[in-house]
């Protein structure tokens, strides 16, 4: 059923009087022309169209989410005359049928001029006919005027042509160009469906008349972009003040005053806050917190060195180049000790009170709250083809396959009575990132064919090879002899979503453990495996990271895993057990030695083989890699933002938090203040494909205070995982702003007494704050002093703390 | 000239077993950081606080724990004696009584113990007792009640009988369960189990309440003088100090933070504390005794590394596991010989054993006029050629295992020992350390003291301020 009302963009005045009543009836033709004494009727057209929908089915097992196309039905749909998204009371609206389409009858002159645009005002009453189901929050999406004059056979109101007109507001274009942009933003490689070339015309078409891979990508981007839209609606609607709290620059006004704030890090904003309008909901949907919508991210893991062992250091050439020439945090601290807890700070903002490298039963005491849930898993294929074997409820059980594990251990064995728990309840980026439709893979170097991910990798002397890489950079590294693959290359503690029940439960976990290509380990080596003598390695993909690359199948969030052997670590034995792999000699902590060269060696491998991509290489498509460190090495104290600044006797429990972002303690799990402690400064470096390809600046230091949390807090608002107006849908510590803290002091007694509230809280990587000039960058002692380089005899990496604000007010994921 | 021993030692060496076991635990603690919640003790540590201070437990119903293990006292000696006497007061003991606190995560011993860095090689670690013979604190608890140099009790049936005639055997029962006490050897690993809960759960032995705490913790109050930012620079840095190389500050097992310890063993080469030593307060009875040689992991107290021919390189011998350095300031007693008296004596040996063993080593012959040594070295003075008997504590073919990292030695090469090819600092080289480093990092160890008060008005100026 098809409901509709004349509309006509005024401009005779000799119908003036008899349209301005219709209009106000918000009435029929029929109403209209049964007035009795009514004009000649007017002329007429009819403006038509759909309201496009991309619907999210949950429980794909692949990697890639289920999507499918269908339309807003029971939506309504105005010429918004004035642009501000709104039906107001003189425009004419419409309501979509059961197929998404939508009729209005317009004077036949009619044209629309911007700021004139269509709108589809999709309520919770509307129907999203991909999925049947009711829209869960209320969304507007919209037409351009320019977009109107294009699609004369009907315009189509979708998530690309909300896009489309926001990105000419945005970047002050037009619409011809934003619509060639939008194309080659979605063309491509695509979810090893094939390449896809969009056109313009089908980047703004129903996305029901597209077929195979073009939909599939198309549809792919719908839907980010509807959860974007239907965010920027509620920003909208609950009239948010603009910008977001934590992206006004000098400092979140909300501190201004407040009590429980240090003043040495008092915040003198910059910025005037207002409520937020129309157009300005649309671009803070993509700039949460000041955080850049990126399309996808990679975070590469190295392991256990403090800044001053990295900086300057030769042997680590790929690193210092992109620290010195792209973008880096120079206050970055880690979470935990050893690596377990940071990979799970990383994976979900908390570390639980884990205080080791075990596996993820211990301190699990069945029947009780955290007992373990997990299921086995049947097998099946990940989205680019890998054969997934079958997987029982749990993996092996001896201590190969799980750290700490003996069957009869208090704490790590078949039926713990106690101990730190290290099966963490609750969301963390891998639920958050599947709820939204969206793809976050765990891309792990050195995984035995066939192996449950959540299991360490065990000893195959049926593989072996004898090292030998060079790095773009030119620096060469071999070993003398062929070294068999030892036990524990991978191991599940550097696994950031492994300690988590509901990541491991999600049913694309065994899709999203994917393998990336190795150094000493070629393709044929692997194949030749006896560690899993039951898998037929034949079908297996060695490097699913190049794959992916190569198909357009990588995922939103991309966290690359080296081997203990490439990521700066090491294993094995003293001495030369492996040479350059050697635990010791060849990876000790203090960086003087060759296993620093082969996991730069390794880096610039992943960095090229990334920069080498579709993707990055796709300016339209935003593309950040990071090369972090889980931790800093021996000899350092301590953390920042949302740390648990009070130690083992602070009394910190986990909180909950209520729709008015009260927070209430909750049960501590069994020494849950052990955790979350830090280990001091560590390296992060980022580079984008806007620096690289475009003009973003280069070059960028941010010494703001940031930790792991920080980044989980940084992850939610890029990708659009959590609300800023809600301090619950930030998972963890990573809600531990400095005006929670203040407004929740009494469950979090850790930051009682704080001499520095802002350096104890956690703020998105942003650089919105402005440092105090009297302000003295806190880097602890063990971390900055410098090395005596064994080379060149010089000490290096000393690093004298700043006073005062950073030299340049910039963003490190600055797009422009 | 004046060798630098406390006055202390002298005049609280009288009241020692006196007066020094009356206290309860906690209130030297301090406030400990902000937000402390003081656990309730369970009832096994309800128990081991009882025995902790109870003096039956003794063979002369005359000492507890808490004698030598003085919860004012940072639960360590209440005196600076080098080693403490025993119940039967006719004997001494044969090393220096460590502090109670901040053990509650140290691992057991093992040869090849994971460093809490999670980096560094593994190596001899953890355990309780100088040479970590003990795996658990509550084994740790039998040594010294048994010890006829020590608690001096009898038997294991003399200590269970002493709490069975207890005001606490009613609360040992209720925490153990009927019958608790009629097995002597399950009633006796109780007792251990009571005391390992008492020291694990009562915040008076983890209290966190110093001055570096309110630092690392970011706490008002936390910020460090001039002076004290400098000694923890030296305390870190490499070339100098390098204090953290074993006196690790991160975080260790269980999240512990900042022990100033990695659990792991060195040897040191400190003197022997021995009559050799002018003026000598305190030197250890077992001492007179030439054949006889504390060797730490190789024995002869622990026995599972006795070297199989005394004289023949064993890595284990002279090690002995380095100390949780919080409350240091507090000691009268250094080393595991308590050959040292005060923290300016530690630190000089550290920089100055190889520059300049003569400060610290008996000599023999030589001619000439004696040189005085400085005020704090060990020897009041040298005759000029005279041979310097260095690392005298050990046996001449045991002598390889001595340490010789910065600052002790230069680090250079080698395995960071002597015999494994670390080169020495040469005798009459400059130190690693100036006199002002010295002196900062004593005011940077002050701040591990727990029970720090923040003052109203910190200081203007002074030697830890500027």
């Amino acid at each position: 059923m098809i409901q509709a009302a004349v509309a006509e963009i005024l401009r005779k005045s000799s119908r003036v009087t008899a349209e301005a009543a219709c209009i106000a009836a918000i009435s029929t033709l029929v109403a209209c022309n049964s007035s009795d004494d009514s004009p000649p009727a007017p002329t007429t057209k009819t403006l038509a169209g759909v309201v496009a929908a991309s619907g999210f089915v949950a429980g794909s097992t692949t990697g890639d989410p289920t999507l499918k196309a269908g339309y807003y039905s029971g939506a309504t749909v105005f010429i918004d005359a004035n642009g501000n998204g709104i039906l107001d009371s003189t425009e004419v609206s419409g309501t979509t049928d059961a197929n998404g389409k939508f009729s209005l009858t317009v004077a036949s002159d009619f044209t629309l001029a911007s700021p004139a645009q269509l709108v589809a005002d999709i309520g919770t009453s509307a129907t999203n006919t991909a999925t049947a189901a009711t829209v869960p929050s209320h969304l507007i999406l919209r037409a351009s005027a320019a977009q109107f004059a294009d699609q004369t056979a009907g315009v189509v109101i979708s998530p690309t042509s909300s896009e489309v007109q926001r990105r000419v507001e945005a970047n002050g274009t037009d619409y011809a160009t934003e619509k060639a942009n939008l194309a080659t933003y979605l063309s491509g490689p695509a979810f090893n469906l094939g390449t896809v070339t969009v056109s313009g015309a089908d980047a703004l078409a129903d996305v029901n008349t597209l077929t195979g891979s073009e939909q599939y990508a198309v549809l792919y981007a719908d839907n980010a972009l509807t959860n974007r839209y239907t965010y920027a609606t509620t920003k909208l609607d609950r009239h948010d003040l603009y910008p977001d709290n934590l992206a006004v620059k000098g400092g979140d006004p909300r501190l201004v005053g407040k009590s429980g704030v240090t003043a040495a890090t008092i915040v003198t904003p910059l910025e005037t806050q207002a409520p937020i309008t129309f157009a300005q909901s649309q671009q803070a949907a993509f700039n949460v917190e000041g955080v850049p919508a990126f399309d996808s991210i990679f975070i590469i893991m190295e392991e256990n060195k403090s800044t001053d062992v990295i900086v300057g250091n030769l042997r680590a050439p790929t690193i210092n180049g992109i620290l010195n020439t792209y973008g880096s945090l120079t206050t970055y601290y880690s979470t935990g000790n050893p690596s377990e807890p940071n990979y799970s700070a990383i994976g979900g903002g908390d570390d639980f009170g884990v205080t080791d490298d075990n596996w993820y039963g211990c301190g699990v005491v069945p029947s009780g709250p955290y007992a373990l849930q997990d299921v086995a898993f049947a097998g099946g294929t990940a989205s680019d083809g890998q054969p997934l074997p079958a997987f029982a409820a749990l993996p092996p059980a001896d201590s190969g396959h799980r750290a700490g594990y003996s069957a009869a251990s208090a704490t790590c064995g078949d039926a713990p009575t106690g101990g730190n728990v290290h099966n963490i309840p609750g969301d963390n980026l891998f639920t958050l990132v599947s709820r939204a439709g969206m793809t976050i893979r765990t891309y792990s170097e050195s995984m035995n064919p066939g192996q449950d991910p959540r299991a360490d990798s065990i000893a195959d002397p049926a593989v072996s090879d004898k090292f030998s890489a060079t790095s773009s950079e030119g620096i060469t590294l071999s070993d003398t002899q062929a070294w068999p693959v030892r036990a524990q290359l991978y191991r599940v503690k550097h696994g950031p979503s492994i300690d988590f029940q509901t990541a491991r439960n999600l049913p694309e976990f065994y899709a999203d453990n994917r393998t990336i290509f190795g150094m000493q380990y070629t393709e044929a080596d692997w194949k030749r495996q006896t560690a899993y003598p039951s898998f037929d390695a034949s079908k297996w993909i060695y490097d699913q990271f190049g794959t992916d690359l190569a198909m357009g199948d990588v995922g939103n969030i991309n966290f690359v895993v080296p081997d203990q052997c490439d990521d700066m670590h090491g294993v094995g034995t003293a001495g030369t057990d492996g040479e350059s792999c050697a635990l010791g000699g060849s990876s000790s902590n203090n960086g003087q030695n060759v296993g620093v060269t082969r996991a730069d060696i390794y880096l610039s491998k992943v960095i090229d083989k990334i920069k080498a991509s579709a993707l990055w290489k796709n300016k339209q498509k935003r593309v950040a890699i990071v090369v972090m460190f889980d931790e800093g090495e021996g000899g350092s104290n301590g953390s920042c933002c949302g740390w648990n600044a009070g130690g083992t006797n602070s009394g910190t429990k986990p909180v909950t938090v209520d729709a008015h972002g009260v927070a209430t303690a909750g049960t501590a799990p069994t020494n849950y203040a052990q955790g979350n402690f830090g280990h001091g400064n560590s390296i992060f470096g980022i580079i984008t494909n806007q620096q690289d390809l475009g003009t973003a600046k280069k070059g960028i230091k941010d010494s703001d205070a940031y930790s792991h949390f920080s980044l989980v807090r940084t992850l939610q608002d890029m990708f659009q995982l959590a609300d800023p107006a809600v301090d619950a849908s930030y998972l963890n510590r990573a809600k531990y702003t400095e005006a929670f803290i203040a407004a929740n002091i009494l469950a979090l007694p850790e930051f009682a007494s704080s001499a520095d509230t802002h350096f104890d809280s956690v703020r998105p990587i942003n650089h919105a704050y402005v440092i105090p000039s009297t302000y003295h960058q806190k880097l602890y002692p063990g971390d900055i002093v410098g090395v005596q380089d064994t080379l060149t005899g010089t000490l290096e990496g000393v690093i004298t703390p700043q006073v005062g604000p950073d030299a340049s007010q910039d963003n490190v994921w600055a797009v422009k | 000239m004046a060798r630098q021993f406390p006055m202390g030692v002298f005049a609280v060496l009288l009241l020692a077993l006196a007066a020094c076991d009356s206290g309860t635990a906690a209130d030297s603690a301090g406030a400990g950081t902000a937000g402390s919640t003081a656990p309730t003790l369970s009832l096994k540590a309800q128990v081991g606080q009882k025995a902790f201070f109870d003096r039956n437990l003794s063979g002369g119903r005359n000492m507890s724990c808490s004698s030598c293990h003085d919860p004012q006292y940072a639960y360590g000696p209440p005196n600076s004696l080098a080693v403490q006497l025993g119940s039967d007061p006719a004997q001494a003991g044969m090393r220096a009584v460590p502090s109670l606190r901040y053990r509650e995560s140290t691992p057991p011993y093992d040869d090849n113990a994971a460093n809490p860095d999670g980096v560094t090689l593994a190596s001899p670690g953890g355990g309780f007792m100088w040479d970590g013979r003990a795996p658990t604190m509550a084994a740790q608890v039998a040594l010294p009640l048994l010890n006829p140099v020590e608690m001096n009790n009898a038997s294991k049936a003399d200590v269970v009988q002493a709490v069975r005639n207890g005001k606490y055997a009613d609360l040992f029962l209720q925490a153990f369960g009927t019958g608790a006490l009629d097995d002597t050897d399950t009633a006796f690993d109780d007792i251990g189990l009571a005391i390992q809960a008492f020291e694990n759960e009562d915040l008076s032995f983890h209290p966190y309440s110093s001055k570096y705490d309110l630092y690392i913790y970011n706490k008002i109050g936390g910020t460090l003088t001039a002076a004290e930012l400098r000694g923890q620079l030296v305390f870190h840095s490499s070339a100098t100090g390098n204090c953290s190389a074993c006196h690790y500050t991160g975080v260790n097992f269980a999240g512990n933070q900042g022990l100033m310890t990695d659990f792991t063993y060195q040897a040191l080469g400190a003197p022997r504390n021995d009559r050799s030593i002018p003026g000598n307060p305190d030197p250890i009875p077992a001492n007179d005794d030439p054949a006889y040689y504390d060797m730490g992991l190789c024995g002869p107290q622990r026995t599972d590394h006795t070297p199989a021919q005394l004289g023949t390189p064993d890595p284990y011998c002279g090690q002995f596991k380095v100390p949780v350095l919080r409350n240091v300031a507090t000691r009268g007693a250094f080393f595991h010989n308590g050959v040292f008296h005060s923290l300016s004596q530690v630190l000089h040996f550290y920089n100055t054993r190889d520059t300049n063993p003569e400060y610290w080593y008996p000599a023999s012959g030589g001619a000439g006029a004696p040189l005085e040594n400085p005020g704090w070295a060990l020897q009041p003075a040298y005759v000029p050629g005279a041979t310097v008997a260095k690392f005298n504590d050990l046996p001449a073919g045991e002598q390889g295992s001595v340490d010789e990292e910065v600052p002790l030695g230069t680090g250079d090469g080698g395995d960071n020992t002597l015999g494994g090819g670390t080169a020495p600092r040469a005798a009459g080289s400059m130190p690693a350390m100036t006199e002002q480093q010295i002196g900062d990092l004593i005011c940077f160890l002050d701040t591990l003291s727990d029970g720090y008060q923040v003052p109203d008005t910190p200081p203007a100026g002074g030697t830890c301020v500027d």
